[in-house]
């Protein structure tokens, strides 16, 4: 009988193909759309995958890790004396202009490593020694800044070890590549020392821009931040909750979310009204034969769960082919990290869900059809 | 299975396979690489953290001369170690030695006299103790008793003025080695000569206070200033021990032992060196001493100082 079902459903080739590429272009839609959305907000907290620390330590008033008020010098010291801290090191954080080798300007995102331990430093490096940050204006750049149209501007090909660049007027040489995560203000990092960094930026009262810090072993990193904002005054974040508070903060400060949610919820709607449509229309066209099939003696039941196994085949097809254009776009776009991606796994069975949700609508406008189905009909006309 | 004859189907799997292979290449996370050599960790349960800054442990001696003279023999090199009490350099003593050897004749010449005194008081005392008899004996007039008996008071009286003028003249020898002592310098204490600026022929004038004879330091014991947010002052326990490590090079540790805490809460000291600087942050000092460790530091460095903090609280008064 099912199989009965499945055979006047793909017996219709227009209708099936109709169903089929308005489901898979509705998940197409919400996937792709949502994948950016995610895509552009991870960059907005990929500060903590370009320098990673267990807790970080900002100003009482920071909300969010792209932020910078500064601290006072010996706020590291304050943080170190919490009990249950491990080890705590400063890092400067702020937005510098730079000057290329043709003279124009570029903006960079300076960031000033603890000389000794050099902690937050970038997880994958491509060419140089970290180490050697530490010699006078030694830099470590990404793979973004040193392209051609950044500071490789005027090189005529992108920046490498040992060439030079300018910041505030005093040389950076670069002693290193790597690769970091793009960052949502589209500047490329430059990693140098805390003392070097404070040398290239311009001169304030307070400098200290972020701590970085760890917990001892064994100590839940939660409890060690809850204890430093206790003792010291300051705002303490594990980085699950320093990301929740800057997305809080991209949400409450940015239209971003709202006109990305609108496309998905835009998507959701236009597979609800084609797969709708298209699938009352193919129960209209099939209600001779679904007469006849309850005048032989299907119960309604049974007839329900044909126009189910219908409609759930069109969508999880659909759904596959829509999906996997998501993922062939991300994949293609992978290697250039633009526009941004990030697929959420949830995101995926949430997607697959709605669709589901929407080919159980269609077939409940159809089932109620066929329920209130004579079985007389088959003899009329 | 109708279905698997439609090429949808096998579209639809094609796509869920490409949402594994994309979902699997998202999430190879780079783990953290942790710091690359050893960070400043404190060594204690309770500590109070602070950085500091490497100082000689005592003021430096300035070496002076006794008086302006010219340089005779210097006896230590840039870096010797001294002991208390060992020879530094001695000034010309040319004319102190003439002036011991004069006074050692005069001392010479009264004994000779002493001698003389002796042998006519013997004589006088002779010559006093015959006439007595012979007065007694009616032979001697009482006159020329007397008079041997006048000569030989005198005779004694001018022997005890030769004995008392021989003991001011060895007097006069000891003061003058005094004078000879005092020409050689000898360190003040134990020490390295950090500076020698003088050398044999010159004049030991002293000179302006910038500039020293010799300049007499101790490194064999360090000592490390250092400096604790006034907000945390309240946490450090009185004489509490603590740890330092060389900025960069955590691992290299030196125990500190408490020698003060300065009472006068300072400016914090920028390193920046900017004079137009505002500073909304002091420090309480701390200092505390340490000996020459194994490995090389040098007067000026900085370092990550751990205090331990007591285990009791301060009383928090309201």
């Amino acid at each position: 009988m099912f199989l009965l079902a499945l055979k006047m459903l793909l017996g219709d080739r227009a209708k099936y193909w109709m169903l089929v590429g308005g489901l898979a272009f509705s998940s197409l839609l919400m996937t792709q759309q949502y994948s950016v959305f995610q895509g552009l907000l991870s960059w907005t907290t990929s500060h903590m995958r370009n320098m990673r620390a267990s807790i970080w330590i900002v100003e009482a008033r920071v909300d969010q890790v792209n932020e910078t008020k500064a601290m006072r010098d010996t706020d590291v010291n304050r943080v170190r004396s919490v009990e249950g801290v491990d080890f705590a090191v400063p890092l400067f954080q702020g937005v510098l202009k730079a000057r290329a080798q043709d003279g124009s300007d570029k903006m960079i995102q300076m960031i000033g490593l603890h000389s000794g331990t050099l902690y937050g430093r970038p997880p994958r490096m491509i060419a140089g020694d970290i180490t050697q940050l530490r010699l006078p204006n030694a830099v470590i750049i990404d793979t973004v800044a040193a392209e051609v149209n950044r500071l490789g501007a005027g090189m005529g090909r992108p920046l490498r070890i040992g060439d030079a660049f300018e910041i505030n007027d005093r040389e950076a040489r670069v002693v290193g590549i790597c690769e970091t995560e793009r960052h949502f203000f589209g500047y490329p990092y430059v990693f140098s020392s805390y003392d070097q960094a404070l040398q290239y930026a311009p001169r304030q009262r307070k400098m200290l821009s972020m701590i970085l810090a760890e917990p001892k072993p064994g100590l839940n990193e939660a409890d060690v931040a809850q204890r430093i904002m206790k003792e010291t005054g300051l705002r303490a974040f594990t980085v699950p909750q320093l990301e929740k508070s800057t997305l809080k903060w991209v949400w409450a400060n940015t239209g971003i979310p709202i006109s990305f949610l609108t496309t998905i919820i835009l998507g959701f709607v236009v597979g609800v009204a084609v797969c709708g449509q298209t699938f009352y229309s193919f129960v209209l066209e099939n209600l001779r034969n679904l007469g006849a099939l309850k005048a032989m003696g299907a119960s309604n039941m049974l007839l329900a769960g044909m126009l189910l196994l219908q409609s759930m085949t069109v969508g999880l097809i659909g759904f596959g082919i829509g999906i996997g254009m998501t993922a062939l776009f991300g994949l293609t776009i992978a290697k250039s990290g633009q526009p941004p991606f990030l697929m959420d796994a949830a995101f995926v069975f949430e997607a697959l869900a709605a669709v589901l949700l929407i080919c159980a609508l269609a077939a409940l406008f159809g089932i109620r059809r066929v329920a209130k189905l004579e079985p007389a009909i088959v003899f009329r006309g | 299975m109708i279905l698997f004859k439609r090429i949808s189907v096998w579209l639809a799997l094609l796509g869920v396979g490409a949402v594994v292979l994309l979902l699997r290449g998202q999430n190879a996370k780079v783990p953290n690489p942790g710091p690359v050599s050893e960070p400043p960790r404190s060594p204690y349960a309770r500590t109070v953290a602070s950085t500091g800054l490497i100082e000689a442990s005592r003021e430096n001696v300035k070496i002076a001369a006794p008086r302006e003279g010219l340089v005779k023999r210097v006896f230590v090199k840039v870096g010797t170690a001294v002991k208390a009490g060992d020879p530094l350099f001695q000034l010309d003593d040319r004319e102190v030695q003439a002036r011991i050897r004069l006074l050692q004749a005069q001392v010479q010449s009264l004994r000779s006299q002493s001698a003389v005194d002796e042998a006519l008081i013997a004589d006088l005392d002779d010559q006093s103790k015959r006439f007595t008899r012979l007065g007694r004996e009616q032979v001697a007039t009482e006159d020329e008793v007397k008079r041997r008996e006048y000569s030989l008071a005198t005779a004694k009286a001018r022997a005890k003025a030769t004995l008392s003028a021989t003991a001011a003249a060895e007097e006069a020898v000891r003061q003058a080695s005094t004078d000879l002592d005092i020409l050689t310098v000898r360190a003040p204490r134990d020490g390295y000569l950090l500076q020698v600026n003088l050398r044999e022929g010159e004049s030991a004038a002293n000179k302006s206070s910038s500039e020293s004879l010799m300049l007499l330091g101790d490194v064999d014991t360090y000592q490390v200033r250092a400096e604790v947010d006034e907000q945390d002052a309240v946490l450090i326990g009185g004489e509490s021990p603590a740890v330092a490590s060389l900025k960069g090079h955590s691992d290299l540790r030196m125990p500190l032992r408490f020698v003060r805490i300065e009472p006068y809460v300072v400016p914090k000291r920028s390193l920046t060196g900017d004079s137009l600087e505002r500073v909304d942050t002091r420090v309480l000092q701390i200092v505390y001493a340490f000996d020459r460790p194994a490995f090389p530091v040098y007067v000026g460095q900085q370092v990550d100082v751990f205090i331990q903090r007591p285990q009791t609280e301060p009383a928090k008064k309201l």
